[in-house]
Order: C-alpha cells, then structure tokens, then sequence
C-alpha cells in the first residue's frame, strides 16, 4: 500500500464491502446487547418485561445475533482488509466478494427472521432452540436454511481469499505468505475442517427432519456433531482477536511483533488441535465412553499452549513498544504504554481478560472438574470473559482504528471511546464475578427464572441478592457501552473532510518470517495431519454413537462394529495407568 | 528457527502447566476414584419407557447393604419419582433416562450432575453422607417452561427412612348377611427383614398382629367381621402399619353386589 | 532484518532491535501469571470441586 494513504484511498471498492461486513456486525451488536440486558434484568428478577416462557427467544436471539452474526461478520471484514493489505492487491473478482457478502446477509436474515418470529403469535414460524438447537427441540426450517446459507458464505469468503493468495504467489514465486494472510489462511482451514460437523448434522439430519421428510434422529449424534464444530468455531471468533493483538497491537504500543515464527506456529497449532477436542462439551454425556473423553481432555490441555504462546509474544511485543518508548524497570514499563489510545487499551484490557478466561477454560475442560461448573452459569461467565470480551472488546477496539482506516475520517471522540472500552471492562468484571460465583454456588444458566420453591442456594461469602445486583449493575454498563460504540462508530462513518490520525502503516516484525523454517507455510502438510488427527479422534466416538442410537434414531436397532473394541482399548488404558498407580 | 531464551523457557513451563493440569485430573479419575458419565448405561428408546422393568415404575430400590438404586426419569418439566427419597450413609446409583427432549438431572450445589439425552440412561454413583434436603432440577433448556422443571431430593436419617409400603384390599358394599374381609398387605422394598405391628379397626372391632417381613417380600393380616353385626349404613375402617395409614368406608347394604374391587389403596 | 520506515511516533525515543531486546519486563509478567494459574488450579480443584460433595465414583 503506497506509503501515507489510508485504506479508503488505496483500495476504494473494498473498503467500502469491509465497511458493509461490518455494519451488518454493528447491527447485529446493538440487537443483541439489547437481548442481553434484558436477560440480565429478567434473570435477577429486578425487571420482567416479558414472559418468562419468551425469555427462551429473546436468549436464541441473544447468542445467533452475538455469536454468529456480530463476530463472524466482523472477522471477515478483518480478513479481508488483512489479505487485501498484505498481499496488496485487490480481491480477483469484486463481483465474487460481494457474493459471499450477499449470502451471508441472506442466510443471517433468514435465521434473524426465524427467531424473531417467536415474538409473535401472527406468524406460525418458531425457533426457540438457542444457538445450538440439540435436537429433539425443534425449530422451523427456515432457522436451519439460514445458517447453511449464512455458513456457505464464509466457505466462498474463505476460497475469495485463497484464490487472491494464489494469485499473488504466481506474481511473488518462493515468497514467504505475508503473516495476516497466513493467519487468514490457516484459520480458515481450521473453519473447513470443522464446519463440516455442523453442516452434516443440519443437511443429513436436523434439516430433513424438521421438513418431515425423516420421522426421527439420534440426539446424541446430532450433538456430537455440533460439538465437533462447536469448539472450534470458538477459535474462529478468537483468531481475528489474535490476529489483531499480533498484527495491530504491537504498532499501538509503539513497538513491533517480537516473533512471527512464532506466531505462525501458534496459527499451525489452531489448526492441528481446534476440531479434535469438541467432545470436551460432552464431558457430563451419557453414551460417550470415559477413553474417549479423556482423550478429548488431553488434547484439549495441549491446545493450552498456543494461547499460553501468544500471552508472551504479545507481552513482548508491547514491553517492545514501551522500551523503545522509555519505559524502564521489570514492571514500571507498563506505564510508558499508551493508554490514552482507546484501540491500544481496548486490547490490552480485552487481553487481560482474555488471561483469566483462559483459566476458567481450564477448569470447563478439566474433565472431572467439569462436574462443578457444568451448564451453571458459570459457562456464560466463561463466554461472556472470552468471546463477550477478548473477542467482542479487541473487535470494538480494533474498529477504532480500523474504521477510520476503511472510510478515511477521523475517529469522533477519542476520549469517550476510551471510556467506552473501560466501561466494557468494568461491565465485564460485575457481570461475570457474579456469573463465575453464582455457578459455583449451583445457579443454572440457561434459565429464565433462577429462582425454585424448593430450595435455597448456599452462597458462602456473600449473598444471592448480591450477586443478582452484580449481574444486573454489571449488564447495564455493558449494554451503556456497546450503545457508546455504536454511537461513535456511526458519527465516524459521517465525519467527512477530515482524516485519521494514523497513516495505516504496520510495522515489520522483529524476528521475521526469514528466521523460521519454510515447512511452516506448507499449507497442505498441515491440513494433512489436521485431517489425521481429526479422523483419529472422532472415528471411534461416531461410529459407537451410531451404532448404539442408530443413524436416525432409536427406532434403528443397533447396528453391532467393532468398535466397542477401541472404546474398551481407552478405558484399559486409563484402568492401566489405575493399577500402576495404586 | 530463532526463538528468544526467555521464550524457551516460557515453552518450558507451559508444558509443565498442561502436564500439571492433565495430572491432576489423572489423580480425580484414579487416585480418587471420580469417574464420568459414560456409555455403561444401555440404551432405550423413551417408547420404551412405560414397558421397561426399571423406568415404567420410577422408584428407589435397595440393592445392597447400603446400596440403592433410583430409576428415574426426566420429561418436559418434570422429574418422577419426586420427590426421591434415600437414606443416609449410604451409595446410591441414579438411573437417568428421558421420555422427550434433552434434559439434566443436577442436584443443586453438589457434583451429582449430569445430561440425560433420550435414547440414552445416564449412571451416576454417589454417596450422601449426611441427611438434607437438595433441590433437584433440570440445566439443559428443554422448552418454554425449562425454568419450572424441578424436584425434591431427600437424604432422610436412616431411622426415618423406609421402603415400607401399605396396601389395603376392602369391599366398598356388602349385603347385611355377608361377610367383610378387610386385607392389609406390608411390603418391605429393603433387604432386611423389618417388623411392624398391624392395625385393623372396623367398627368396634380391632385386630392387631406383629409381623415379620423378610426382605423384598410381604405379609398379609386379614379381619374378618359379620356385616349384621354392624348393622346397615357405612362404616370407617382404618389399617395401619407404622407410621402408614389407611382409611375407607364399607357400606352395608341390601342388594349390593359383593365386589371386593375399588379397595382403597391410595 | 529487514528496516522498513518506522512510523512517526514522537513519543518513541529510541530503536531497539531484536537481540538487544532482553524482554525482562515480559518474563516477570508471565511468572506472576503462572503463579496465579497454578494457585487458582489447585484451590478450584482441591478446594471447590473435591468439597462440592457428593461426587460420582466409581462403583465398586
Ligand atoms: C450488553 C452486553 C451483554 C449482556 C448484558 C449479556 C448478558 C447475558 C446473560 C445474562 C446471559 C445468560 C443467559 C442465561 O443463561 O440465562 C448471556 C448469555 C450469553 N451471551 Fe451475553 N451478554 C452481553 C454481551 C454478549 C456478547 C458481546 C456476546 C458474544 C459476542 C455474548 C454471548 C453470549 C452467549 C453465547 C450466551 C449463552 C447463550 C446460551 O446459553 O444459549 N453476550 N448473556
Ligand atoms: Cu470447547
Ligand atoms: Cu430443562
């Protein structure tokens, strides 16, 4: 990009789809922070707008609008703003980009549609399944045709940006991928591999099934598949996130990425260990055997440590920043960061966040442990910490340095979107406290009234009233925030004549992609052994769920394979290691 | 590849963390026996449910010394049996399956928690200690009023707690020249041998017998009384065994069919 | 190493490349962190979860 101009000025036509990308993320932003307050005010108890039983729509809402249409689309804008930028050329063919875009918006308003129907009685059409909708709840047809349709968009967004990689390697043969693109790249082979899962469990199942064309399904297959996509498509709302502390954040602290071997191997690392782990959802499953979930807990423990990776190259890269900043000492460094930027602080809080998350992650897939935490609100706590706050705060962070960048006007109040992104911080800490404490005193998630006739929860320090105000007080400065951001992001899009402050450019890194070997931008290779590990870790697990709830059912007698054999292998195993160390 | 020292180091303590964290659950599974909900439950179809031994009947059984077991089953929005009642100090298996959606089964602010997927039986082993009472109630969203799926367990004091039951067969008329049978049935659901002294009152007549029930078996105490000695009109009757009671009325009266069906044994 | 034009920060007042960077400030943060995971860990999992009684086991 020649030096000196913004995005807007070198690349006109794909700003202006970027900016599209995200205003449906906006949009959808606004509409489900207004689902959450709501939740957190019904929940508590402190104000009942609706009836208990809509709370389950206003909830499905809440989680497709957030956690599929807000952050999905706001990745793709990342992504292609991070290939058009770094490989320097536009997309091949504009008409094919504005395709994917289109349908995606089609399959988002399909779905959108669907749920919102639920607030009516004049339209017969429901799907108050929530956003993973376990089968045998059911939801209309036109819930399931959305996501396919909305998820076929991102695989041709995903094929946009491998055809302009393969463009530009036939114009820079031998050349090491740029690292934004490759991070695009890996992520969304990542998102191939695992969307698969969901995409068979809706065309071969859930979606024939709710059009009456079969009378009956496997729940436990139905949500096995789920699962198989449901962990890594948490990645994919998080690798944007990553992209941006790696790519983004070390120019805001005025320093440089400190590794990108590194950082390549930690996008490596995404792809090899995101799909084999999702039976991790499924610790508290009957039908699942012990191997099989230990399995799933050791991988899931090793996909620790490319985030536990990042947490030191990014430190790194912003100690960098303060270093060449001035800042001095072990710990007075911190000080010399600029934190007056409301797109460096966004980060640096959402990281922040992002680091305690990263624990109460440990304890979800503990296995054992998951006994205490499971399906109490503990979960959302975990949610609302991780893509509630180190994706959704670094995009909202992002977007003020972005924006400016993709329509060439100058942020509108820097010093509100600084208090924007610490009010988003300070939310945060109020409502998930309370989400973390109250699940471990046994308050369910999931639940428009947390309050039974027959019992009392037994909160040891502290009280439930306590931690119902938390929740509430905690949700409301949220939904304060996400409106602030919403505000400034649309007095910035009309802020005319005026330019951004920054030129756009970023800087290189301090060990370049020379310091690592060439094997890590074989693409194929890694998909290979991604391939492998997956077939290896879902395999058996399928085939024992097949063959003991039928393909379609339990009406479907079993179907005997030698299967129990592998399952029977893992349990040994584990009773092996029991005798040795008893 | 050029990787700094203090990242190697970093490197090195995170496969510490994830290899202390693998551990550690590793200690739970063997060293302290916790086990997870698995596939050694079998499967069945919710069609099935109402004809099944175990879940057409959901109870609480005693299989051992202190060993019981609950079959019980979870449907949109309720739990059966509810509530459950166990004594304490002992073990207990819950047998979890469902007639419709998915459901959990969580006992509230304890560990005892799992999914209960239909086709599917969930097994859980526990051992409650110390008598209480837990609220029971369902985590997974299962339809528009998941909110108000939710049952009583209770841990009674061993004294308290019984699998005793109380089955009375009495006629509801009889003619002024018939006779009235009135038959009170102990059942011992435990697998000890328990004794109880029966009570039968009908007018001013009264019996009482101590029997002993075996395990898992029942005994039977019948009062026989002359309807002309009681003369036309109703008559209360009471039995009891223990604690249980029950009660009813006979009629005396001309021309009644002699039935000894609709014995009251609510 | 490549020495692309570093953008014009003015509060930035020196340049310092990879090898004369010794990120001390960065290893102390993440053994903190480390301390914090591991105290958590052993008090959510010892504390929490093993008191969180009754607990499924394994049936003899
Ligand atoms: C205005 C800010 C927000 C508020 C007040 C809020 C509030 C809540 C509450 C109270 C719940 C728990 C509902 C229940 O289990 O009964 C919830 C669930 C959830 N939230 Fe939020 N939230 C907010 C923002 C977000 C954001 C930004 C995201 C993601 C990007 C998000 C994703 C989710 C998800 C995935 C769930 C779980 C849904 C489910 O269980 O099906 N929320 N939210
Ligand atoms: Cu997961
Ligand atoms: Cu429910």
């Amino acid at each position: 990009m020649p030096n000196g101009a913004t995005f807007a000025d070198a690349y006109p036509t794909q700003a202006r789809h970027i900016r599209a990308a995200f205003w449906a993320s906006f949009l959808s932003l606004g509409v489900g922070a207004f689902f959450g307050l709501i939740q957190a005010l019904h929940r508590t108890d402190i104000l009942r707008v609706i009836e208990s039983q809509t709370y389950y729509t206003v909830l499905t809402a809440h989680g497709v609008f957030l956690v599929i249409s807000f952050t999905i689309f706001f990745l793709v804008g990342v992504f292609q703003w991070a290939v058009t930028d770094s490989l320097e050329r536009p997309p091949v063919d504009m008409r094919f980009t504005w395709g994917w875009y289109g349908l995606m918006s089609l399959g988002a308003s399909l779905t959108a549609f669907a749920i919102l129907a639920g607030f009516t009685d004049s339209i017969d059409v429901r799907a108050n399944v929530l956003f993973t909708f376990y089968a045998p709840l059911q939801a209309h047809p036109l819930f399931y045709v959305g996501l396919v349709v909305f998820v076929v968009g991102t695989w041709l967004a995903g094929a946009d940006w491998f055809r302009s990689w393969l463009a530009w390697k036939g114009d820079n043969p031998g050349e090491r991928i740029p690292l934004p693109t490759f991070m695009v790249l890996t992520t969304m082979i990542m998102w191939y591999i695992s969307s698969i899962g969901v995409a068979v469990a809706i065309l071969a199942f859930i979606l024939p099934w709710s059009l009456e064309l079969t009378g009956s399904l496997n729940p436990t297959l139905t949500r096995t598949l789920f699962w198989y996509f449901g962990h890594p498509v948490v990645y994919f709302w998080l690798l944007p996130a990553y992209l941006l502390w790696y790519i983004l954040l070390p120019k805001l602290a005025g320093g440089r990425l400190f590794s990108d071997p590194l950082a390549r191997v930690v996008f490596i690392l995404f792809v090899l260990l995101s799909t084999p782990v999702g039976i991790h959802h499924q610790y508290l499953d009957p039908g699942i055997s012990e191997g099989f979930k230990f399995i799933a807990m050791t991988n899931t423990m090793f996909l620790l440590l490319p985030s536990l990776l990042t947490a030191f190259t990014i430190i790194a890269s912003m100690e960098h920043g303060a270093r060449q900043r001035g800042g001095e000492g072990y710990f007075n460094w911190l000080t010399a960061l600029p934190w007056r930027d409301p797109a460096f602080t966004g980060m640096a809080l959402a990281g922040m966040v992002f680091a305690f998350g990263g624990f109460t992650g440990i304890v979800n897939a503990g296995m054992n442990i998951n006994y205490l935490v499971h399906n109490t609100l503990w979960v959302p706590g975990h949610i609302h910490t991780q893509v509630g706050t180190a994706a959704a705060l670094t995009f909202m962070a992002g977007a003020y340095w972005l924006v400016p960048q993709l329509t060439g006007n100058r942020l509108v109040g820097r010093g509100l979107a600084l208090v924007q992104v610490v009010l988003w911080f300070v939310g945060i800490v109020f409502m998930t406290n309370s989400m973390y404490r109250g699940g471990l005193v046994g308050i369910p998630r999931r639940t428009a009234e947390p309050q039974y006739e027959g019992f009392e929860y037994e909160v040891a320090a502290g009280s439930v009233g306590e931690l119902n105000a938390q929740l509430a007080i905690g949700g409301t400065i949220l939904f304060v925030s996400a409106m602030l951001f919403l505000a400034l992001m649309v007095l910035t899009a009309f802020n005319g004549g005026t330019e951004p402050i920054d030129d756009g450019s970023i800087p290189p890194a301090l060990s370049g992609p020379e310091d690592s070997p060439a094997v890590l931008d074989n693409l194929k290779l890694w998909v290979a052994i991604a391939a492998v590990l997956v077939v290896i870790a879902y395999s058996f697990p399928l085939a024992s769920i097949v063959s003991r709830g039928g393909l379609f059912g339990p009406d479907i007698g079993p179907i005997p394979v030698a299967i129990d054999a592998a399952s029977t292998v893992a349990r040994t195993a584990l009773e092996a290691v029991s005798a040795v160390v008893r | 590849m050029r990787i700094h020292q203090y990242e190697r180091v970093w490197l090195l303590a995170s496969m510490v963390l994830i290899v202390g964290f693998i551990a550690t659950i590793t200690y739970g599974a063997v060293g302290l026996g916790i086990t997870m909900v698995d596939d050694r439950g079998a499967t069945i179809a919710p069609d099935e449910i109402n004809e099944d031994e175990r879940f057409g009947d959901p109870r609480v059984e005693q299989v051992g010394d202190d060993e019981y077991e609950v079959y019980a089953v979870a449907m949109t929005f309720a739990f059966q049996p509810d509530p459950i009642e166990i004594p304490a100090d002992s073990e207990v298996t819950f047998y979890v399956t469902s007639r419709d959606v998915i459901h959990s089964f969580y006992v509230v602010g304890t560990n005892t928690n799992t999914m209960v997927i239909p086709g599917e039986i969930s097994v859980v082993t526990v051992e409650f200690d110390e008598p209480g009472e837990y609220g029971l109630i369902c985590t997974e969203y299962c339809g528009a009023a998941h909110h108000e799926m939710e049952g009583q367990l209770a841990v009674l004091e061993d004294e308290e707690f019984d699998l005793t039951e109380l089955e009375v067969e009495a006629p509801d008329e009889v003619e002024p020249d018939g006779e009235i049978e009135i038959t009170a049935t102990v059942t011992n659901g435990q697998l000890e041998a328990i004794e109880e002294t029966v009570t039968v009152e009908l007018g001013d007549e009264t019996l009482e017998e101590s029997v002993t029930v075996e395990g898992d078996e029942s005994e039977s105490v019948t009062l026989t009384v002359d309807a002309a000695d009681l003369g036309e009109g109703d008559h209360d009757w009471t039995a009891s065994a223990g604690d249980l009671t029950e009660s009813g009325t006979v009629s005396v009266v001309e021309g009644s069919e002699d039935d000894t069906e609709g014995g009251d044994d609510a | 190493m490549s020495n692309v034009a570093r953008q014009e920060d003015p509060a930035s007042v020196e340049r310092i490349e990879h090898d004369e960077f010794d990120p001390v400030g960065t290893l102390a943060l993440i053994a903190f962190y480390f301390a914090v995971l591991v105290l958590l860990w052993l008090f959510t999992y010892f504390v929490e979860f093993l008191g969180n009684v009754p607990t499924p086991v394994v049936v003899a």
